[in-house]
């Protein structure tokens, strides 16, 4: 049992408490407010009226499959082999000991959901794990948690420029992205048929189709890396087309297109906008998208891209969007709630609700300040990460 | 003329003040002070609530000359094939109407030293401008104002025939191509008239310490080498990123170096910066180097140094420490501290309106001057 | 043998229009105006269409950039090396490119033929007129005419990958490099002892020594910079060859008097140099004062199509005369034949268009083409 006294407590989900209490038991959040008991037995931390919040979420990092302080042997994100393989699984790819689990346990980050890269049209189906432990299955909390998908200049570029393989254009991309789609429908239907009638047999076995039938089903989010404004619509289009449920992650134009992503209130992950724009489709990159998203009510969290940005500048970056006007608990809620929901895990982490992860951290300060620590980390009930003072 | 009055000031070279009055003229600051009378008539703009400090000043950047979505036409940061480019200089490469100029000034930035890239083991003359300016001569403050060396991982990537594949190999390069340029120097003088060669000529300029040579190294071992190369020329010199600097702190700070630390908020991804640490700068200010904090933009959106500032205060770059790093310790490290770096009576009125105290998300940056014009005003979204 | 043209309104561009004649002997112009034709003369009558100077391609790659074949026609590049000065276009341009007949059918009377612009010295240029024959030189009037350079993404685009230059700083570090060894050879060859011969140092002695200008091939605003920046550290005679975002540095080309040749304008903005680039920017350049003439750089845009251009030209906001000087007296001088072409007085070459209306308009035919007092195009259908 694990208790948090004195504290200013930031739950997302409802109004502030200041001078309160928040109760863990067996890593699951028991009680929060000014007038919980705490048993005997439990260890207490003293606040000593410092900001309590959620664990941060981060909804879209590469931690651990793309790791720190090396080159190519670290390099596992993005199966450059054939553009088509959403039957490969970050899981399978990501090193518990990347030295940027520490630093976002370090950062209060505490929930990550990881992709594959983006140079596959389909790229394979994402984790959201926690941020600490040596064995993935351990850490993870959703698998499969979506399956990535990219548009634009990368996958063009990995195959078209580099390799002279197809897709070598935007539209030989969106081609390519469909076919594996209907694909992978004939086959779900050919297994439905075999499955009503003992005199069909089912279709052989194919791993790439196998791995979109959740997506087909609606299971599962397509998570769609688009930046440019063009790219935004073709992924709509190709996600209502199929009526799948999709995500769209970067949006770095998606201040031109916002009716369109709050029509169809398709939720984004924003980022990485303390990068420059790197490219051509993300060179308009800065405050603007984020801002129109969150004024047109389309849902929306912010990302770093670890390591695009290092993930632990993910409340740096909440709190200069505040800086740009965003409200203040929007963009909280963009870093923990709706990152979460985001994720698919919002039933487990990203608020502090009685039943849900103790997942929480202590901070220094304004939790989107510059200068602000996290003190202390705890992730499941247990205190990951301690600064010593 | 006109008087900005009401603010609280950070000259940096000298203590803050509150409800300061700064008086520009002519693109100078004429006085600046707490207790400075306003001539009658002069124009006056109220800064009552806000902070006011001198403009950045950004040891290392790119700027100009590639990154922000310009495509592989205005890459021009690189000269091939390598690995030595020293006749090149980094004004050629400069456009002044690229998008990162108006980053610098949204940034905070006015001063900038322009710096060809790393994958060169001698990449060409490096200078410093204001950033705002149509014709890159009009924004030169100083030039040339170093020679541009790398070491670690970058040179040995250079695919000319020429180049190093070790790290020893870029070293004795280097060692080499200045043996050769004194040798130049010296047929020079005995009037042997040997062929004109823009490159030795550039390393001459080092070896008789008019310019610095400016030496890229991120790992241990390769800052100690470049303290090796440059002690045994006798020459002048600086470290740019000095990424694991805090490992060999003492080691730095009884050399009286300085290193130009950056870029922030960035990931490890290559393995010379594996031991990157956010404690650097304030590890290496303890030991007595004189720290500068850069961009090394686009590696560093430059519009994002004041957040980098915070991060290297947050672990331990005292307050003082960290705007004098953003603004007067380079200035002096360039050789432009004359004009820029510090809000002091004679100097370019180059200076930014804070909402509020520096290094706080709550302190945007409201305007920037360059030489009292403003170039850059918030606009929120 | 003399020919008149008569009952013209004639454009002389060196005085203001009006109605009149021409007399043409032994290929010059003898009188403008109000003439007296001879018994003897072969007479067109313009029946009061215009008459305009012969047009001028002053950036043009006709004969060395062949029209309709791949690379067997293709002559304007020496791609071995960046510093190429030594190479001719007399060498390589080909009389028989077809693009000379279509620039006779629209009244281009003379181009200048230039090597491309991969190198960052790419070779000797020639002034041509547009005569039908095999021998080039009988077309060429100027040689050499220049020297052409180039700086900005091309050189890098070509060498980058392989022996450099890769970078802007680069091109201008070749240059110079190469100009300080043409400097030097040239103090040597004065000298008691002098220097083995050295092809690609010659060819550039006459740059160095300021007899023939350096054509720079410059797009964005920092390369027209560093262009005048090392014409001011050599002491070059140049000129400034495309110019696309000169509007952004306008007013220190108007104050240095530096030639410009502008264009192509009729191109989308193919490469992220040329951004800008577009006839209301070369308006903006010609209110300010910038010495300029016009170009198609043929074949990019087709030379026969100048006319059109200058037509666009005026529709930006820039005066009839103006716009139909850009392509006459001032691409003369710009080629530095302005003693000899680009007007209709006495003593110049009788380079003579005569048009079905008014000449910078697209719809407009020309009709007849004279180049040195001969006629070497008539247009069928316009009962000439």
């Amino acid at each position: 049992m694990l208790a948090i006294i004195n504290a200013n407590i930031v739950p997302v989900a409802g109004e502030a408490m200041p001078d309160a209490t928040l109760l863990m038991r067996d890593g699951k959040i028991e009680a929060l407010g000014t007038d919980v008991e705490i048993p005997g037995e439990a260890r207490v931390i003293d606040a000593r009226g410092r900001t309590v919040t959620p664990g941060i979420v981060e909804a879209h990092a590469h931690v651990g499959i793309s790791e720190q302080g090396l080159g190519a042997e670290g390099s596992d994100h993005n199966e450059t082999t054939d553009p088509v393989t959403p039957h490969v699984r970050a899981i399978d790819g990501i090193n518990p000991r990347d030295d940027a689990f520490r630093e976002f346990r370090e950062a209060g980050i505490t929930t990550a959901l990881v992709p594959p890269g983006s140079a596959n049209l389909l790229g394979g189906s994402a984790v959201v794990l926690k941020c600490s432990g040596t064995i993935v299955d351990d850490m993870v909390i959703l698998d499969p948690a979506g399956m990535k998908a990219a548009l634009g200049e990368n996958p063009k570029g990995a195959y078209g420029q580099r390799q002279g393989k197809a897709p070598a254009t935007r539209m030989g991309s969106a081609a390519l992205l469909r076919e594996a789609l209907v694909a992978a429908r004939e086959y779900m239907e050919k297994q439905d048929a075999a499955e009503a009638d003992d005199d069909t047999d089912p279709p052989g076995f194919n791993a790439k189709h196998e791995a979109l039938l959740p997506v087909l089903r609606r299971e599962m989010p397509l998570r769609i890396h688009c930046h440019r404004a063009d790219d935004i619509v073709t992924a709509v289009r190709i996600g209502e087309e199929f009526d799948l449920c999709y995500t769209l992650e970067h949006v770095t134009e998606g201040q031109y297109v916002t009716e369109l992503l709050a029509k169809h209130r398709v939720p984004c992950a924003v980022g990485p906008t303390l990068q420059h724009g790197s490219k051509v489709e993300n060179r308009e990159r800065d405050f603007r998208a984020p801002l129109a998203l969150a004024a047109a009510g389309v849902p929306m969290c912010f990302t770093t891209d670890h390591p695009v940005i290092a993930g632990q500048y993910l409340a740096l970056t909440a709190g200069i969007a505040v800086s740009w006007g965003m409200d203040y608990d929007a963009a909280l809620a963009a870093i923990t709630a709706t990152a979460a929901e985001h994720a698919g895990v919002a039933d487990r982490v990203g608020t502090l609700e009685p039943g849900k992860d103790a997942d929480v951290v202590i901070w220094s300060g304004d939790p989107l300040d510059f200068t602000t620590f996290a003190d202390v980390t705890i992730i499941d009930g247990d205190v990951v990460y301690e600064r010593g003072v | 003329m006109r008087a900005y009055i009401g603010a609280r000031i950070y000259p940096v070279d000298a203590p803050p003040f509150d409800d300061g009055v700064m008086l520009v003229d002519d693109g100078h600051i004429q006085e600046v002070g707490a207790d400075v009378r306003v001539p009658d008539g002069v124009e006056t703009v109220d800064l009552s609530g806000r902070v006011v400090i001198p403009g950045m000043v950004d040891a290392h950047s790119h700027a100009g000359m590639w990154g922000d979505g310009e495509g592989d036409a205005s890459r021009d940061g690189n000269e091939r094939p390598g690995p030595i480019a020293a006749d090149v200089d980094a004004v050629d490469s400069v456009n002044p109407h690229h998008r990162s100029f108006a980053s610098c000034r949204e940034g905070g930035v006015t001063s900038v030293m322009i710096h060809p890239g790393s994958g060169n083991a001698i990449g060409g003359l490096c200078f410093a401008a204001k950033t705002r300016g149509e014709i890159v001569d009009d924004m030169v403050i100083r030039a040339p104002t170093g020679l541009k060396g790398a070491l670690g991982e970058n040179p040995k990537r250079g695919s000319g025939k020429d180049s190093p594949k070790t790290r020893m190999g870029t070293a004795a390069l280097i060692r080499d191509y200045f043996a050769r340029a004194a040798e130049y120097g010296r047929k020079k003088d005995a009037d042997k008239d040997p062929d004109p060669d823009a490159g030795f000529e550039n390393a001459l300029r080092v070896l008789r310490g008019e310019i610095p040579f400016r030496v890229h190294a991120h790992r241990a071992d390769d800052i100690v080498t470049a303290t090796r190369l440059c002690e045994a020329l006798d020459i002048r010199y600086n470290i740019e990123h000095c990424t694991d600097g805090y490992l060999l702190a003492e080691f730095l700070g009884h050399r009286e170096l300085t290193a130009h630390v950056g870029p922030g908020l960035s990931s490890r991804g290559k393995v010379e910066v594996a031991n990157r640490d956010e404690r650097n700068a304030a590890l290496l200010h303890a030991a007595g180097v004189r720290v500068c904090l850069v961009t090394d933009h686009p590696f560093l959106d430059v519009r994002y140094l004041m957040a980098y500032g915070g991060v290297a205060h947050k672990h331990g770059l005292p307050f003082d420490a960290t705007l004098r790093a953003l603004t007067l310790t380079p200035a002096e490290s360039i050789g432009i501290a004359d004009r820029v770096g510090s809000l002091a009576k004679g100097k370019d009125a180059d200076f930014l309106v804070l909402a509020g105290e520096p290094f706080r998300y709550r302190s945007p940056i409201l305007s920037t001057f360059v030489e009292g014009e403003e170039v850059y005003t918030r606009q929120q979204p | 043998m003399m020919l008149a043209i008569t009952n013209a309104r004639l454009h002389p561009v060196s005085s203001p229009a009006g109605r009149g004649g021409l007399l043409i002997e032994d290929g010059r112009i003898l009188e403008v105006g109000d003439i007296r034709v001879p018994e003897t003369a072969e007479v067109i009558d313009a029946r009061g269409r215009p008459v305009t100077p012969g047009i001028i391609e002053a950036h043009c790659h006709a004969g060395l950039s062949e029209e309709g074949i791949g690379w067997e026609g293709n002559d304007g590049n020496e791609r071995s090396d960046p510093m190429t000065p030594h190479v001719r276009a007399i060498d390589g341009a080909n009389p028989e490119d077809k693009a000379f007949r279509f620039f006779r059918e629209a009244g281009i009377t003379a181009s200048q033929l230039t090597p491309g612009s991969a190198n960052i010295i790419g070779g000797e240029q020639l002034v041509a007129k547009s005569v039908e024959t095999v021998f080039i030189d009988e077309m060429v009037v100027l040689r050499p005419s220049g020297m052409k350079a180039a700086l900005g993404e091309n050189p890098k685009r070509v060498y980058g990958a392989s022996r450099g230059p890769a970078t802007r700083m680069g091109n201008a570090a070749v240059m110079r490099k190469w100009l300080t060894r043409a400097r030097r050879y040239a103090e040597k060859s004065n000298a008691q002892d002098p220097p083995d011969f050295d092809m690609v140092l010659a060819a550039l002695l006459p740059v160095v020594r300021g007899e023939i200008p350096l054509r720079i091939h410059c797009h964005r605003a920092d390369d027209i910079r560093t262009a005048l920046r090392i014409a001011d550290e050599y002491a070059l005679d140049i000129s400034l060859e495309h110019v696309t975002q000169g509007h952004l540095v306008a007013d220190l080309l108007a104050e240095r008097a530096v030639p410009c040749a502008v264009g192509p304008s009729m191109v989308h903005e193919a490469k992220v140099e040329m951004r800008g680039n577009g006839f209301e920017n070369v308006a903006r350049m010609h209110r300010a004062g910038v010495r300029m003439c016009l170009t198609n750089d043929h074949p990019v845009v087709h030379g026969r199509n100048l006319p059109a251009a200058a037509g666009m030209l005026q529709a930006a906001g820039v005066s009839f005369d103006d716009a139909l000087e850009s392509i006459t007296r001032a691409a003369a001088e710009h080629v530095g034949l302005g003693e000899r072409i680009g007007s209709l007085e006495p003593g110049k070459d009788a380079d003579v268009v005569v048009w079905s209306g008014d000449p910078l308009d697209a719809r407009s035919f020309c009709d007849v083409t004279v180049i040195d007092g001969l006629v070497v195009y008539r247009r069928e259908e316009s009962g000439c």
